[in-house]
């Protein structure tokens, strides 16, 4: 009983993370159909703002000093600037172009970032320690579940629901869902196509710097290369999800979240080390059997 | 100062020109339409007053406002609107969300309800549905939704783009009735697209026939009802002569 809670929390924790980074690029893809590969960058960029740059192998907190309070929604901030930067600077100039060449400008900017991240810090992973007493458990339904884990399902679940509610309940987020269905005549109706990008971009930096949070607390590494794991990850789930479809990101996220801890959990021990494997072949049947994805949003059905 | 001028407009999509140096003008409470075969530069027109489609050559302009070279959102908020051909409503969101998108543009917020129960009242099955998904809606409410939807962002200048594509006669006679309704009521000024040149003479307005990107002939719609005076204008006397002079 107390296994299956635990494998609970385990797989909403992940999921929570995975969703939440799924959510920014799905964001992005719905209003102006980049897939924006740079995303796993703005999540390696923030980590990396909590330390002050050097080559060290440990690391000096610079932000991550700030107490909680100031901590959160500075990085927060960060996240949402140079997320609207990189629209400003090279997106806004890309908008006609194909979703091809966008998405390949979007490589191209994560290498940018990346390797400035590198000659600043260096190669090698550092040790940071962010808050590590979240990672104390604590007992609960017969679980010993670390506090981080709560706090991410709550995290995930509190930025879902408010999300939702920015999106159903607000000026900006109505013309967010208008611009997702059809940006040209959105404009036609006056609404302004820099505000709708730049606030989705603002959205989406401010979620990667969420996960960055999470990801500091949790493995206490501060990698050049951990955007990328997790940017694969969550590219995967929006596909998985139906690109466009807010929901099913959320959904496809916690999903993978789920199959990633259940597989850990229950296959044969020789077979662990190459579980990836089997989880990347659910993937592969779930695009066969539903090659439009999981969620389609209603607006990607064509109606005569 | 007429509503809308066009000077001496082209556009070319790449090297293909879909209009060429057309000019026209439209006076305030006006109610236009322009007729042609496909591929006569109808829609191109309507696109570039929009701010839709770019322009290579010439001027636009209403009120005095020059409306060529700025994106539709500016040229929304000038007061133009469009019902594009095919509609276009925003499917997964509620009637009521399709009516509110064009409301951000507004300053008179206070006159936004006001101007929805208007809409609800001349459309009452819009009102009926207005939580309902748009896409769920048939062909025919869409179409009034999306005239209900240019009209809530109260302008002084609304375009129409094929009303009837795709609607049963029946339906097509209820849009018109409702259309020069709303017209009448806020003095609005009306540039519609309309295939049939026969629907156009039975509305009543003045007529512009469009052929090959350019304005071929025009007057009051009533004098177009027949299909001579239509084959005339489609296929053009003065177009079979000119065949008959390239082959000479």
């Amino acid at each position: 009983m107390s296994d299956i809670t635990q494998l609970f929390f385990d797989a909403a924790a992940l999921g929570g993370i995975y969703a939440m980074a799924a959510l920014g690029i799905a964001l992005i893809f719905g209003v102006m159909n980049l897939v924006n590969f740079a995303h796993g960058e703005y999540i390696a960029f923030c980590v990396f703002a909590l330390i002050l740059p050097s080559t060290d192998a440990m690391s000096v907190m610079f932000l991550g000093r700030a107490p909680a309070i100031v901590l959160i929604p500075v990085i927060l901030g960060l996240g949402a600037l140079i997320a609207v930067a990189s629209e400003m600077l090279v997106f806004r100039h890309m908008r006609n172009a194909s979703p091809v060449a966008m998405m390949v400008g979007s490589f191209a900017l994560g290498f940018v970032i990346q390797n400035t991240l590198l000659a600043l810090y260096g190669g090698r992973p550092k040790a940071i320690s962010l808050w590590p007493d979240l990672n104390m458990p604590v007992e609960l339904a017969g679980a010993s579940v670390p506090v981080l884990q709560l706090i991410v399902i709550l995290t995930t679940l509190v930025v879902v629901t408010g999300l939702a509610l920015l999106l159903r309940k607000t000026r900006i987020g109505l013309e967010m869902r208008a611009a997702a269905e059809n940006f040209r005549m959105a404009r036609l109706l006056g609404v302004r196509a820099n505000v709708v990008i730049t606030g989705a971009f603002a959205l989406s930096g401010a979620l990667a710097a969420a996960v960055a949070l999470i990801m500091a607390t949790q493995t206490g590494v501060a990698d050049v290369r951990m955007g990328g794991q997790i940017m694969l990850v969550a590219f995967i789930a929006t596909v998985i999800g139906g690109l466009g479809s807010l929901p099913g990101a959320v959904a496809a996220g916690f999903l993978i979240g789920a199959a990633s801890v259940v597989l850990q959990a229950y296959l044969p021990l020789d077979a662990r080390p190459f579980r990836d494997a089997f989880l990347y072949t659910l993937v592969i049947v779930s695009l066969l059997v539903r090659p439009q994805g999981l969620f389609v949003p209603k607006s990607a059905r064509p109606r005569i | 100062m007429s509503k809308l001028g066009v000077f001496d407009l082209s556009v070319r999509y790449g090297k293909v020109p879909a209009l060429n140096e057309v000019s026209l003008s439209i006076e305030e409470g006006e109610r236009v339409f322009i007729a042609g075969p496909n591929g006569a530069g109808k829609s191109s027109l309507l696109g570039a007053i929009s701010g839709a489609v770019a322009t290579s050559q010439g001027r636009i302009e209403m009120d005095g406002d020059i409306l060529t070279g700025q994106p539709p959102e500016a040229i929304a908020r000038l007061g133009l609107s469009m019902v594009p051909e095919g509609r276009e409503i925003f499917g997964a969101l509620t009637v009521q969300e399709n009516l509110r998108v064009g409301t951000g543009l507004r300053r008179d917020r206070h006159a936004v309800q006001t101007d929805m129960d208007e809409i609800y009242s001349a459309f009452p099955i819009l009102g009926e549905r207005r939580h309902a998904p748009a896409g769920a809606l048939s062909g025919g409410q869409q179409q009034m939704l999306a005239i209900g939807r240019a009209l809530m962002t109260n302008p002084k200048l609304m375009m129409v783009d094929e009303p009837s594509l795709g609607l049963a006669p029946k339906v097509v006679d209820q849009v018109y009735d409702k259309l020069i309704a709303l017209q009448e009521e806020r003095g609005l000024t009306l540039l519609i697209v309309e295939q049939s040149s026969v629907r156009a003479a039975r509305v009543g307005g003045r007529l512009i026939l469009m052929r090959g990107g350019a304005i071929v002939g025009g007057g009051d719609a009533a004098d177009f009802g027949d299909q001579a005076a239509l084959t005339e204008a489609y296929f053009g006397k003065s177009g079979a002569a000119e065949d008959a002079e390239a082959k000479a």
